[in-house]
């Protein structure tokens, strides 16, 4: 079990990918030699600014494009076979749906492509509509929807298999803070049940609470990974956290401290960021003060669960 | 089985997604219309209007069928790639082949539906074109007038359907209204088949020139042969280029005889190009009509492998294409 959990899900050698113009010559280097391993049940980040092959990256993992030199192994299979990619589930950059369908229809039509039987596939879409959110929208043509909209109907396609590897591009692009939150919430919900995450992001606040490990790329080559907790830590610094302390207390503590190990000793009243300030903010709105904060979280399809 | 149902789901879809564009209603019901206004517009040529309305309806489903077949198998393949769709389809199982294959289904479907509208319509205007009739006391040209506009009344009720069910129940305005036009055209051909074109009853299947079938199958082979052309141009290029190097072949085909056929046994080029352009005339039969005779089976199996092979064809050479293809 263990070992199974430590194995590799992905191992990308030495990739890299050239686009080409019309007449076959060289135009942009988008990655360039990138070397990867994602373990299963890991959430694991690519990050980069913008142009720097996040995008492209994932397109190769997913046969979408052809590599121009380099290997994947995918699933002890390669990208584009048709029993790996059974068993993943993308959400691209911007959300691709077919304008003229409702997301009813969008998520029964790729559940038939999963060869679902049609009460799994209604049974499903209900779930993952209402989880989204989008149920009372469920019946509205796509090309209305707002970009959040739009993105969360993207999410529920891409989980309707119940991956095993979930890769997601920029995966909270579009949505409000409640809608980010509840995106990682999610994210780290199905890590925690085993499921692989591959996610992309410039948004870096996002990412910090939820990566396991990160690459870091520029220019289509990694700059620099790794565990995200060894890559942040500040390994000459620590705090103590403490409840808010009458004025004496607080002044005879910082002297205690400062006296036995001799060295400066600051104080500081942590503040929220912005983020969790909102979702409180819109959480009370919704409820009612006293509610309590998780009452606004959506349930978790059923068909997810493990 | 899973590829079969895969690729039933693959083509429903875009057949369903091209019908509900506003362009290819557009395409449908302006082909009908003016089909159906042809015996009106053309009047007493000394009764030669059934064969001038016969003509000109068959050459309105030829070009417009060009436009359905390019525009459709367009936006199958080249707008689903520009617009990433395509991209969420093939992250999921299944392969490029299923995929352009099912396109391509899913085109010839809609060049069905767009047939089906054409021929019943070319078949109800051949009908209301005037002719001359000799027959318990009538004798004189009749141009059958409760069937014209019977005609006209089905275009107008389908439109009329199909905004009423788009304000009762939000469905897409373009397949409904399709939907609805192919029920009434339907229903109008039944009508006409039960009474001839003085008014009165008659046995069914012999009001109706129904050696016009087999004239507008062809056509219709010709423009499923036209889609496997436009999906394949469309794993290369886009839109647009897609529909001008359609609209050129088809000039090409339609002049082949002329340009290189008359040259094909003195010059290896003209041989080349003869093979190599799909000759449209041999699914252009309207003058066998006209000298009185009708399209014999032998011609039709003939025609209908000639363009089986073609867009074969094309289809291995569009699937190689898109295999290899950047998505
Ligand atoms: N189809 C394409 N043809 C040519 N160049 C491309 C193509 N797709 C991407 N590129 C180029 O490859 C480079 C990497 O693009 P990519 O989309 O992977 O970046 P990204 O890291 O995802 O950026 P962002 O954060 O903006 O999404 C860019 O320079 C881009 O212009
Ligand atoms: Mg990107």
């Amino acid at each position: 079990m263990q070992e199974k959990a430590n194995s590799t899900i992905l191992e990308v050698v030495q990739l890299t990918k050239v686009f080409c113009d019309f007449w076959r010559r060289p135009k942009v280097r988008a990655v360039d030699g990138l070397n990867l391993s994602v373990r299963r049940g890991e959430i694991f980040g690519l990050l980069g600014p913008n142009g720097s092959g996040k995008s492209t990256t994932i397109k190769l993992l997913l046969g979408l494009l052809h590599p121009t030199e380099g290997s994947i192994r995918l699933m002890e299979g390669r990208p584009g076979d048709v029993a790996v990619h059974r068993r993943i589930g993308y959400l691209p950059e911007v959300s691709h749906l077919y304008r003229y369908l409702t997301p009813r229809e969008t998520l029964l039509f790729y559940g038939r492509l999963f060869d679902l039987s049609a009460r799994e596939r209604r049974a499903r879409t209900d779930q993952l509509l209402e989880m989204t959110g989008l149920t009372a929208a469920a019946d509205r043509a796509v090309g209305e929807f707002s970009k959040g909209m739009a993105r969360r109907l993207g999410l529920a396609q891409a989980l309707l298999n119940a991956p095993e590897l979930l890769i997601l591009d920029e995966p909270t692009s579009g949505l409000d803070p409640m809608g980010c939150r509840q995106v990682k919430e999610m994210l780290r919900a199905l890590a925690d049940q085993g499921t692989t995450i591959l996610l992309t992001s410039h948004l870096l606040a996002d990412v910090e609470h939820i990566c396991d490990r990160v690459v870091i790329m520029y220019n289509g080559k990694p700059r620099a990974a790794g565990n995200l907790r060894d890559l942040l830590a500040t390994p000459d610094r620590m705090t103590l956290d403490l409840p808010v302390l009458d004025a004496a207390t607080t002044r005879r503590l910082l002297q205690t401290i400062r006296e036995t190990c001799d060295c400066e000793a600051e104080l500081s009243r942590p503040s929220m960021n912005l983020e969790e300030f909102f979702v409180r903010v819109v959480r009370e709105a919704t409820n009612g003060a006293s509610a309590a904060p998780e009452a606004a979280t959506p349930r978790m399809a059923a068909f997810l669960e493990k | 089985m899973f590829r079969l149902r895969q690729a039933v789901a693959l083509a429903g879809l875009t057949a369903l997604e091209a019908l509900r564009q506003p362009v290819c209603l557009l395409l449908i019901l302006v082909s009908s219309t003016l089909t159906a206004l042809l015996p009106f517009l053309i009047l007493h040529r000394f009764g030669e209007d059934g064969k001038l309305v016969r003509d000109s309806a068959f050459a309105l489903h030829a070009v417009f069928g060009v436009f359905v077949a390019g525009y459709a198998a367009t936006t199958a393949l080249s707008r689903e790639l520009e617009s990433g769709t395509a991209l969420v389809v093939l992250s999921k199982p299944v392969s490029r082949d299923c995929f352009f294959l099912s396109k391509f289904v899913g085109v010839v479907g809609v060049v069905g539906v767009f047939s089906l509208c054409a021929g019943l319509t070319t078949l109800l205007a051949e009908r209301v074109a005037e002719r001359f009739v000799n027959r318990d006391g009538v004798a004189g040209f009749v141009t059958d007038g409760q069937t014209g506009a019977l005609l006209i009344a089905v275009m107008v009720a389908a439109c009329v359907v199909g905004a009423v069910v788009n304000y009762k129940r939000q469905r897409p305005f373009g397949s409904v209204t399709t939907t609805a036009l192919l029920g009434g055209l339907l229903l109008c051909v039944v009508l006409a088949s039960c009474f001839d074109r003085t008014g009165q009853w008659a046995p069914f299947a012999t009001r109706l020139d129904w050696r016009l079938v087999p004239v507008s199958v062809l056509i219709t082979l010709g423009l499923v042969v036209m889609s496997s052309l436009a999906m394949t141009l469309s794993t290369v290029v886009g839109m647009v280029p897609t529909l001008a190097s359609c609209s050129a072949v088809f000039a090409l085909g339609m002049m082949s005889d002329y340009l290189f056929g008359l040259h094909a046994t003195e010059s290896l080029w003209a041989g080349l190009l003869y093979s190599a352009v799909p000759n449209w005339q041999h699914f252009w039969v309207c003058d066998q009509l006209n000298a009185g005779g009708s399209i014999t089976g032998g011609y039709m199996g003939l025609a209908a492998l000639y363009a089986l092979v073609y867009a074969s064809a094309l289809l291995c050479l569009g699937t190689v294409l898109f295999r290899q293809k950047d998505v």
